[in-house]
């Protein structure tokens, strides 16, 4: 499956249950009523596929990157060797002026550039499921640490 | 205080007998000064490109008037040559330089992570760089020499630890911190690829708390420095750091303790250790502990747990891929006085100002263990 400009074809399976429940689809009754315990599952249950998808790219898995259509290492590298755990990743202190970039920067186009450079990747489409689920996960693993964007 | 630190203090309070501390005999100061060649206006400073600037930790064992030198490489993590050759330029120049010394070293001391996924394509790899090297060499495993088939290639190539030989008059001990994980392939029917794979991941889940020394090795330690007198200085050589500096990533051997135990009643021991790949420095009771470089990559200093007694090294430049590794030695001259150096490929090596710090982040930094790999 090659990278599509619309994302996956596929829908993941957390966004399915989520189309289930009847949650957004047709008129939006959900900001009317109360949530129910099984849609606030389904919603951690959505956001924690995309964590888990994350962290696998994020340690460099082939079939995971095969199945996104991208490519973010073509030396062997991935993100983790020199991130464990997400350290060092910083994604409370974005958006600021990134030094390496020469430019103003978002954790997306930290995250792209780091494909490209260090880990000799081929960068991906900052909308594209791999991004946002990378993004996921680079933002769980540092949660609860305080936002202070714009620091250096 | 966390309780790391409380039960830092307690280790403390329980090995060292108030009043009591490292050795007088071997002093510890901390120094910058330009390197010596670009003083002398060596050509070879050039080929830095920039005025390197040589922080030191240095330590003086004063009852050894003996000159000795060794150098120190480590975690070069070589993948096949053509796969990735950013590890191989760095391993290599590290190599040249550390032949370079002069006067030369006695020996290089190779920390361990030669390989990165155990391939025995890469340990060779990394032997045929290492024949550049040709003063004698002492070598011991890390894990991701290990995992692929337990040791069996790397023993054959390496030889075995735990070792030990005496050099003007300093103990030096080798240890195998690495071969130690607990069985986690075996039912859940993984490849030895598999295991490999898991073992080469530092937040890996599944490794647990591989790091250790073991009963067996601690007993031949113990039987070792037996005969050696107490305050002659000795220099244990591992993979990880014989303390608990952050387990979540093994900086630390599980046994630490034991270990601590087992070095109590010798006055001047330093543990030197790769695994880290940063600058690091600690001391518990009487045992110092140094953390060297990596030729591969720089790894950031972890939450918690960082030692206080440690400077950090100015933060990584990501776009440098020469930048926050290198290699090291350390060096006595005839008057006792040993230097330990930091060779890294930049101007300065240790941070003044938290804004430059590898530890600025961890005030507000929460990390969490990943959840992918809890097969």
């Amino acid at each position: 499956m090659g990278r599509t400009k619309l994302g996956s074809p596929r829908i993941a399976t957390g966004v399915f249950a989520l189309l289930c429940l009847g949650i957004g689809a047709g008129p939006t009754y959900a900001h009317k009523e109360k949530h129910t315990a099984e849609q606030l599952k389904a919603f951690d249950d959505a956001f924690m596929e995309q964590v888990k998808i994350g962290d696998l790219l994020f340690h460099g898995d082939e079939e995971t990157q095969k199945r996104l259509g991208v490519t973010l290492s073509k030396t062997g590298t991935a993100c983790a060797m020199c991130h464990p755990y997400a350290s060092d990743t910083h994604p409370y202190q974005f958006p600021k002026y990134q030094e390496q970039m020469s430019a103003f920067a978002t954790l997306r186009d930290m995250i792209n550039w780091c494909i490209e450079k260090p880990s000799e990747g081929e960068k991906i489409d900052v909308s594209s499921d791999a991004m946002k689920a990378l993004e996921t996960y680079i933002y769980w693993s540092n949660k609860n640490s305080k936002l202070d964007p714009g620091t250096h | 205080m966390s309780d790391l630190e409380l039960l830092r203090r307690e280790m403390d309070r329980t090995l060292r007998v108030p009043g009591e501390r490292p050795s007088d005999s071997t002093t510890l100061t901390r120094r910058t000064f330009l390197h010596r060649s670009l003083l002398r206006g060596v050509a070879g400073a050039a080929a830095y490109g920039l005025f390197p600037t040589l922080s030191t930790i240095d330590i003086a064992f004063a009852q050894t008037a003996q000159a000795f030198k060794f150098a120190w490489i480590s975690d070069t993590h070589l993948y096949p040559k053509d796969f990735n050759t950013r590890f191989v330029e760095k391993s290599t120049r590290a190599i040249k330089e550390a032949q370079a010394l002069s006067p030369p070293a006695d020996f290089l001391m190779f920390g361990g992570d030669l390989a990165q996924l155990g391939n025995p394509v890469e340990l060779q790899l990394g032997s045929d760089l290492l024949q550049e090297i040709k003063i004698k060499k002492f070598f011991i495993p890390g894990e991701h020499d290990w995992y692929l088939d337990m040791g069996a290639t790397w023993n054959q190539m390496f030889g075995k630890a735990p070792w030990t030989f005496d050099h003007k008059g300093v103990r030096i001990v080798g240890l195998d911190t690495v071969s130690h994980a607990e069985d986690f392939w075996t039912s859940r029917k993984l490849t030895a690829k598999e295991r490999m794979g898991h073992m080469a991941t530092l937040d890996g889940t599944l490794g647990g708390a591989w790091a250790a020394v073991g009963n067996e090795q601690l007993t031949w330690l113990n039987s070792t420095l037996s005969n050696w007198p107490k305050d002659k200085p000795v220099i244990v050589f591992s993979h990880n750091p014989l303390y608990e500096y952050y387990p979540p990533w093994n900086f630390w051997v599980r046994d630490w303790r034991e270990v601590h135990e087992t070095l109590r009643p010798y006055t001047n021991v330093t543990n030197i250790h790769g695994h880290v790949h940063q600058p690091v420095y600690n001391e518990i009771g009487k045992l110092r502990s140094i953390g060297m470089l990596a030729t591969s990559w720089p790894w950031p200093y972890p939450p918690e747990g960082v030692p206080i007694l440690t400077r950090p090294m100015i933060r990584v430049d990501p776009g440098d891929p020469f930048d926050g590794v290198g290699w090291g030695h350390i060096s006595e001259g005839a008057d006792g006085r040993v230097d330990a150096q930091y060779k890294m490929w930049r101007k300065e090596v240790f941070a003044t100002e938290q804004v430059d710090s590898g530890t600025g982040d961890n005030d507000n930094q929460i990390l969490r263990p990943r959840v992918a790999d809890r097969i």
